[in-house]
């Protein structure tokens, strides 16, 4: 439930940033964008709960 | 010996992408910017219709209120800001940041709140801060689209 939610999030957030991003010049390159970006907000979510996980409060 | 001016046609074409100025588009008058920017904040996506961007503004608007309803559907909370006589400005802070974060989804927050969605808390719900992060975002995201319309109809982008 809560990695579904997860990259729901990250997916409307990425499409948004790569829609609105100015550098990428064709399709492609928007498209690899958003997909950095969708990338970056799981590895760095994923990382953080097993970061965070150990902690008990 | 070359002068300044043949240097710079040889040496330019090397550092196009590092010293052009920014690119300029076709700017629209002050008052259709301001137009742009109201579109924006109340039809998420508005902006970019307004402005000619209507498959761009399409997708803002199913994502957008998308995400905000469906924040709702999660239980999510209509925020308003809230009294509170402890606190400094006898206001509940918090809850201010939280209304400004969901307000700027616009039409969608009025919506709900004529329709009397979200407005009773269910913190016992299992989704209930899901929901409440599906609409922050939404209303977060939608102010960056306001700016990224701004931009648009000030000709600073395509």
């Amino acid at each position: 439930m809560h990695l579904l939610m997860m990259s729901m999030y990250a997916s409307i957030t990425a499409i948004v940033l790569a829609a609105i991003e100015q550098k990428p010049e064709s399709t492609r390159e928007r498209v690899i964008h958003g997909l950095k970006v969708f990338a970056s907000f799981m590895v760095i979510g994923l990382l953080l709960s097993w970061l965070l996980y150990p902690i008990p409060w | 010996m070359q002068t300044r001016d043949e240097l710079s046609d040889k040496v330019s074409p090397r550092f196009a992408g590092v010293t052009d100025s920014p690119k300029t588009y076709q700017a629209t008058s002050p008052p259709f910017r301001i137009a742009a920017v109201v579109a924006a904040w109340l039809v998420p996506g508005g902006g970019h219709i307004v402005l000619g961007r209507y498959w761009r503004g399409l997708l803002f608007l199913v994502l957008i209120s998308g995400s905000f309803f469906f924040g709702l559907s999660l239980h999510g909370r209509l925020y308003w800001p809230q009294t509170d006589k402890t606190a400094m400005f006898h206001v509940d802070l918090i809850s201010v940041l939280w209304t400004f974060a969901q307000i700027g989804a616009g039409s969608c927050y009025w919506l709900a709140q004529a329709l009397g969605l979200g407005l009773v808390p269910r913190p016992e719900a299992a989704t209930y801060e899901y929901g409440n992060t599906f609409m922050f975002l939404a209303g977060l995201l939608n102010y960056l689209l306001i700016m990224d319309a701004y931009d648009i109809a000030a000709g600073r982008k395509r």
